[in-house]
């Protein structure tokens, strides 16, 4: 019989978190430990010793006197656990209790710092310090969870979206940790904008050098350089629509044609997002460079002087949409395949030829597909620096003169902010332009019918240029990926061809001494590192994301909108800025994590994020709602009906989501370099430092090394995560069954 | 006073947090393999434990201003001067004032005075260019031999260098040129080798890397850059202008508020000495070491054959100065048609 | 029946209102009492707010306004996961993902029953909707009304105190969707479940329900068993939604007691007054209820004269205005042109009240 919660006093979720909260506050350190997962604060003098006692031990030695009043927060929630959720004071209680104490545990954790007081009114007000803090803890990081999901729980408890803990536990999560290393970190670094030389704060300095004629200059109409804003706001637009056109074209290969070999096609349309970058850049070198095989080629071949063309728009360009379809591949081609096959079937009936029904049902139907796809082209395209800086020759962009602007002879941090904030600018243009295109339409395709329809095949007169694009860009693919392979097995690539396999031995040499393995390859240690990492930050990364999307397509609450740009923010700004913005943000109380490999997960968990959501919603804007309904009527929580039967309907999102995350933790190069430590180096900051060491061969060997890793990972991925088996007919030679 | 005392009690706390042994964060600008022999080195001398981070000198200043309140780096060895400079003129890194000074040459110590000790020459090198030998004679142009010869309407397209904005490098060429042709002069030749750049580019060595790849023919950068991608095996020559010419100083410094102040010292006492500079021989590391008793690699260029402007750290290095001049770069050479 | 039992339970609304947004009403001040193993049927057009009744009961949407009791249990803030009541959709809803035996497996997962007895019950309930053998199918692999049943049969495991449906055979063609009303009212009557169904089909609502709640602009237009709608509608909207009606303007001469002397274009009739005043009413005459008399009856023509079966349909015209009706004298039927009589029988035509 299914309980009704009515009589209930006994609430598991309500339970676990004031025992979470007692654990963090009674028995687990404080403050932050160093290598804490290795235990030997247990032994070490805990629980007396300041640097690992947890709260209630320094409180009782006289310590941190400040941490009082956590106390009386963690000890009210005690009183509603007898009480029904329908009692007004439960609700209270667990809102004033979790409000307060996730309140004071950030005000302590901002107005404390490693010199006493952080700010100089807080010394007036309550005179000098004569203590200070250092980074939190484990147990301060477990009793502010235990506040803040005691908090949702009390906003349940009020009858707030449905009265369910799942949801308001959700929100209220990803509002936190995105709070924290998103808005936080990125304000922090913007608000170096506003600085003058002197170091005050003015807006009219920001409105100068905002309207800075470097950025927005229109000098390209009369034969000058234009603006670096023009420049990336072209090459992003160009980006977006090439890679979405060019994702489309193999999802419908793969999903609305007869093609054979549509397992190969799709490793080679998802390969490029598993190279490091500088491998690409480098391949179109020698494939497009001034010395360049293909250039040479034509050079000679039309008898004019070989011309360094791809540097420039030409060549970012180029590189760009090699790394960026697969992206639109992966969110289109879930959305491609959630089209109902019913409602192509239906068109046809309605004397739609096969063309119209493409044009009129199929095309309109994979709108969000589209429009994400096309989101995250332009911010990719807006956010990468990697290649402007191989390529661009002489067309600057937005990102790589952040990057300069923080590193170079000028050290301008305040210009870096600005322009930072005219990209963030036109990503959220971009970002209501698609919300604007989209509009209120439903795209609902998938509902609880059955649906056994066949996709139809294209239209003729679609097929052959689709097959014709298809066919180039994948035959494009291989002969880069050739050169790379290439590349990695001759001595000096470009200059010396002699056939080697020194670059491998030296990366990864492995000895067997002592009946153990000894990985004596240079390159072993950074690759467990980059290993471990990210297989720790894609199911987190996909996780948040897939959470994320549900929330935001499934539940409506107060200030979604502004929230699921927030979200946008970190994948939209190039890494350095978050790099840098993260160690301003990280390197000191109340969270400090730089130097660790936590710092690198999170980084990714939230630079990458923005994937998950993006497939997420363009499929989950497929499901019809109505599954939801039907299974919490049938006495399934939201977090069951997210598990069981939203979960296995993303399959292609949810595998979108993984493989980016993990394969972005890999080769991501940006955001790291500020991150990485001696103890957490990154398989691709040891690369850039073998090209910056002229070791080609030995970056392009690691490089290809990890290219293969990834397509394991990828395939491996595959086989976890599954197809929905939904029962439409896959495809006509295929739907016999 | 209570700045002493939380110094103080933080020093204690450091010293009571480190192992008996002692370890050490290193901030190494160098390339890869010669922070590597640097750190290993090190650990071998003392049995200090190092913990070595390596980033170009432009990151390594960007995440020492960063971490400015809580500092977690000891040591920044290695990079061009101007950073440390900069890092010196902003109170980030830290005065010191080492025995081992007396073996050091004369530019080595002008560099920590003009910096208020807080920073100290390790190694100079001397800035120059390289052509690509197979594209030079595939184009028929003559051999450069000059600053001048770059300017020729033959070279149009061919050089490359990088931009003053973003790259040390390349400032330290408009610096040179103000100092050997004088602020008019100097721009004018700036204005001139403008119209055959084919490409700005944002990283200082970027130039001789495309020159090694055969996408130009000319890069301007510092020679030992040039003489790394002749021992890689490119077709690199490497040309010490005729006129003379500037250097930079590769300097090293103590970060302000390090946590292991005492190893910070012992490392910099160490890096000054001439087995520990003498390890650049083994990578292919080709700048000039500042211990008068360390040896230079037979590869590296001359510096006695090379003509040395007298360079002035002091003015060039100072950041009013600087942005004048890229200021006036920017808007008197950059915005020429090529 | 096999492993299936019912808990029905009452259902009330007291004074419920919900608001979407900031002003848009959709149910206005309801309030209502279900009482336990009846079948209830929200009647309306659409847009009336009866879905959005039926989705409050669920707790898929939250009252804005007033209490909402299942059993003597007030259930206004619980969510519908924690209700003890299940909904078929219009939709089916049927997990795409998950064979027929998973989705009716589904809810029982999560009421505390073993691996066997879910599997059990999951058994029993297929059966009792009579697919037995189609458990390991996927939904996309059964017919129409197989969906619907499997649908049924998921939300019947449960033994829901209440049972929800949404429309329920709007999917079905006619003959299918009068066979599995008889099934779903069958197993209503046998189990002696609470069901609220929701149509706008008046003759699905007749045929099923214990009581019919019509609704009109977000408010009760009338409650009452079938029969009690049928022949004495509340106003001239259930009167004209109910089963179809002739509506024809009539002036209520005098009341006298409960009979009120009415007259249509001149002929006069007694008539229940149903409280009304004198002055002008309108006349329900039901179609199947007009009869032809001799005399005494108003006059009309034969407009138009359909065959279609086991009865004939006809249009008459007169003073009054238009009445279509139906006779089951298929053998000697009027023709178009022919002058009638129609009577005003004493269980026929009923005054109500302008709505």
């Amino acid at each position: 019989m299914r309980q009704t919660t009515t009589e209930k006093t006994t609430h598991p979720a309500l339970i676990f978190w004031i025992v979470a909260g007692w654990v963090g506050f009674v028995l687990l350190p404080w403050y932050g430990v160093e290598d804490f997962w290795f235990m030997e604060w247990l032994t070490d003098g805990w629980p007396l010793d300041t640097d690992y006692a947890p709260a209630l031990f320094l409180l009782l030695q006289g310590e941190k006197p400040w941490l009082w009043p956590v106390l009386p927060a963690l000890a009210a929630p005690l009183l509603v656990m007898r009480r029904p959720k329908t009692d007004p004071l439960y609700a209270q209680i667990l809102l004033a209790a979790g409000g307060f104490g996730f309140a004071w545990l950030i005000a302590q954790g901002l107005g404390i710092g490693i010199r006493g007081w952080n700010a100089g009114w807080l010394e007036a007000l309550f005179g000098p310090l004569g203590d200070r803090q250092y980074g939190m803890g484990y147990g301060a990081l477990i009793v502010a969870s235990a506040f803040l999901f005691l908090f949702t729980q009390g906003i349940a408890a009020r009858g707030a979206i449905n009265g369910d803990v799942f949801v308001t536990g959700a929100i209220g999560g990803v509002i936190a940790v995105v709070t924290i290393f998103v808005f936080f970190p990125i304000a922090k670094m913007l608000l170096a904008a506003f600085v003058t030389e002197e170091g005050g704060h003015s807006v009219v300095v920001f409105l100068s050098k905002f309207f800075d004629d470097r950025i927005w200059g229109l000098g390209c109409l009369s034969g000058a350089r234009c603006g670096v804003a023009w420049n990336s706001l072209f090459l992003a637009v160009l980006v977006g629509v090439l890679s979405t056109a060019l994702g489309l074209v193999f999802a419908l290969v793969l999903t609305r044609s007869g093609f054979r070999f549509k397992r190969s096609l799709r490793a080679i349309t998802v390969l490029p997002i598993i190279t490091p970058p500088f491998v690409i850049g480098l391949a179109i070198i020698l494939l497009f460079g001034l010395s360049g095989t293909v250039t040479t080629w034509v050079a000679d071949l039309v008898g004019m002087r070989p011309t360094r063309w791809v540097y420039g728009l030409p060549g970012v360009l180029i590189a760009q949409l090699l790394a960026f379809t697969p992206i639109a591949f992966l969110v289109l081609i879930g959305v491609v395949e959630g089209v109902s096959p019913s409602m192509e079937e239906a068109a046809q009936t309605l004397r739609a030829s096969r063309w119209q029904t493409f044009r009129t049902v199929s095309l309109p139907l994979m709108r969000p597909g589209l429009a994400n796809a096309f989101l995250l082209g332009f911010i990719e395209s807006m956010a990468d620096f990697g290649n402007p800086l191989v390529l661009g020759g002489n067309f600057d962009v937005l990102s790589t003169e952040i990057f300069f602007a923080i590193v170079g002879a000028q050290y301008d941090q305040g210009r870096a902010a600005i322009l930072a904030i005219v990209l963030l600018a036109f990503t959220l243009a971009a970002f209501y332009l698609q919300r604007f295109w989209l509009g209120r339409k439903s795209y609902t395709t998938v509902t609880g019918k059955g649906d056994a329809g066949v996709h139809p095949e294209m239209p003729r007169g679609l097929a052959i240029p689709v097959y014709a694009v298809a066919a180039i860009w994948g035959a494009f693919t291989i002969v880069i990926y050739g050169m790379i392979l290439y590349g990695s097995v001759v001595q000096l690539w470009g200059v010396d061809n002699t056939l080697t396999f020194k670059h491998y031995i030296t990366a990864f040499a492995v000895r067997i001494e002592d009946g153990g393995i000894r990985w004596t390859g240079s390159a072993w240690d950074s690759f467990w590192t980059t290993m471990m990492i990210a297989t720790v930050a894609a199911p987190l990364t996909a996780a948040i994301g897939l959470i994320t999307a549900y929330l935001l397509t499934r539940q409506d609450f107060a200030g979604k909108r502004s929230f699921e740009f927030g979200t946008m923010l970190s994948f939209a700004i190039p890494g350095t800025v978050i790099g840098v913005s993260y160690i301003l943000a990280f390197n000191i109380p109340p969270i400090e994590i730089t130097g660790t490999g936590l710092i690198l997960v999170i980084s990714f968990i939230f630079r990458n994020m923005p994937v998950g959501v993006r497939a997420g919603i363009a499929s989950m804007s497929q499901l019809d709602r109505s599954l939801d309904e039907s299974s919490l009527t049938l006495g399934a929580n939201s977090w069951q009906t997210f598990r069981r039967v939203i979960l296995p309907l993303l399959r292609p999102a949810i595998l979108a989501a993984l493989v980016y995350s993990f394969v972005r933790a890999m080769t991501a190069i940006s955001a790291v370099i500020f991150l990485v430590s001696a103890r957490y180096d990154m398989a691709t900051s040891y690369i850039i430092g073998r090209v910056e060491n002229n070791d080609y061969g030995l970056a392009i060997a690691y490089s290809t090394a990890l290219i293969f890793v990834m397509l394991a990972a990828v395939g491996l991925l595959q086989l976890m995560v599954g197809r929905t088996r939904i029962g439409r007919r896959m495809s006509h030679e295929q739907g016999g069954g | 006073m209570r700045t002493i005392l939380v110094g103080a009690s933080l020093l204690a706390l450091s010293a009571g947090a480190a192992s008996a042994a002692g370890k050490l964060n290193l901030y190494c600008a160098a390339q890869e393999e010669w922070c590597q022999v640097m750190a290993r080195g090190f650990e071998d001398a003392t049995g200090i434990d190092v913990d070595m981070t390596r980033k170009s000198s432009g990151e390594t200043f960007a995440q020492i201003k960063a971490e400015e309140s809580n500092p977690k780096g000891d040591v920044w060895w290695g990079g061009t001067g101007d950073p440390h400079l900069q890092a010196a003129e902003e109170g980030l890194t830290e005065p010191y004032v080492s025995p081992m000074r007396e073996q050091l040459h004369p530019w080595a110590i002008a560099q920590a005075t003009s910096a208020g000790d807080r920073t100290i020459g390790i190694y100079s090198g001397a800035l120059g260019f390289g052509y690509n030998s197979d594209l030079l004679a595939a184009n028929g142009l003559p051999e450069p031999k000059c600053w001048e010869d770059l300017t020729k309407p033959e070279f149009k397209g061919h050089i490359q260098i990088a931009n003053p904005n973003s790259s040390g490098t390349a400032y330290t060429t408009l610096a040179t040129m103000m100092q050997l042709f004088g602020e008019d002069g100097g721009f004018d030749y700036m204005k001139r080798l403008h119209a055959n750049v084919n490409q700005y580019t944002k990283s200082g060595s970027a130039p001789i890397k495309a020159a090694g790849q055969g996408e130009t023919t000319v890069g301007i950068v510092f020679m030992h850059d040039a003489v790394a991608q002749t021992v890689a095996g490119f077709p690199i020559v490497t040309v010490a202008p005729c006129e003379g010419t500037g250097y930079e100083i590769g300097s090293m410094s103590i970060i302000a508020g390090a946590r292991n102040m005492d190893e910070a010292k012992q490392f910099y006492d160490w890096a000054l000495s001439a087995e520990a500079q003498n390890l650049a021989l083994q990578v292919n590391a080709f700048q000039v070491p500042s211990n008068m008793g360390a040896q230079t690699s037979d590869k590296a260029p001359d510096l006695a054959s090379i003509k040395l402007i007298d360079y002035d750290f002091k003015k060039y290095g100072s950041s009013d100065e600087r942005k004048r001049l890229l200021a006036k770069w920017d808007n008197d050479v950059s915005t020429l048609p090529q | 029946m096999a492993g299936v039992n019912s808990r029905a339970a009452s259902v009330v609304f007291e004074n419920v209102t919900k608001i979407y947004g900031r002003d848009v009403v959709a149910v206005n001040d309801v309030s209502l009492r279900i009482e336990p193993g009846k079948l209830v049927t929200l009647l309306g057009p659409s847009g009336c707010g009866k879905t959005t009744t039926l989705r409050m009961i669920a707790g898929l949407e939250m009252a804005s306004k007033g209490r909402i009791l299942i059993g003597d249990k007030d259930v206004t803030t619980l969510p519908a996961t924690d209700r003890d009541v299940s909904m078929v959709f219009q939709s089916y809803a049927l997990f795409p993902h998950m064979t027929v035996l998973e989705n009716v497996s589904y809810g029982l997962k999560f009421s505390g029953y073993s691996k066997s007895e879910t599997r059990d019950r999951a058994m029993a309930g297929l059966s009792l909707v009579g697919l037995d053998g189609y458990g390991g199918r996927l939904p996309s692999e059964l017919s129409g009304g197989q969906q619907q049943r499997v649908a049924v049969a998921r939300a019947l495991v449960l033994e829901p105190e209440v049972l929800l449906f949404d429309e329920p055979l709007s999917n079905l063609d006619a003959k299918l969707r009068r066979h599995v009303r008889e099934e779903i009212r069958e197993i209503q009557q046998n189990l002696g479940l609470t069901v609220v169904y929701v149509t706008h089909d008046q003759e699905e609502a007749l045929a099923v329900s214990d009581e019919i709640v019509v609704m009109k602009n977000a408010a009760i237009a009338q409650i009452g068993p079938p029969r009690a709608l049928y022949d004495a509608p509340a106003d001239t909207f259930v009167a004209d939604f109910i089963g179809e009606a002739n509506l024809i303007a009539c002036e209520i001469v005098s009341v006298t007691g409960d009979v009120a002397e009415v007259a249509v274009t001149g002929v006069r009739h007694s008539l229940p007054a149903r409280g009304l005043k004198p002055g002008p009413a309108t006349l329900a005459l039901r179609p199947s209820r007009i009869r032809i008399v001799e005399a005494g009856g108003l006059a009309a023509t034969v407009e138009k004269v359909t065959y279609v079966g086991p009865r004939m349909e006809y249009t008459f015209a007169g003073d009054f205005g238009q009445v279509f009706a139906v006779s089951d004298n298929v053998d000697t039927p009027y023709r178009a042109g022919d002058g009638v009589m129609i009577g005003l029988a004493a269980s026929g035509p009923v005054l109500v009240p302008d709505a």
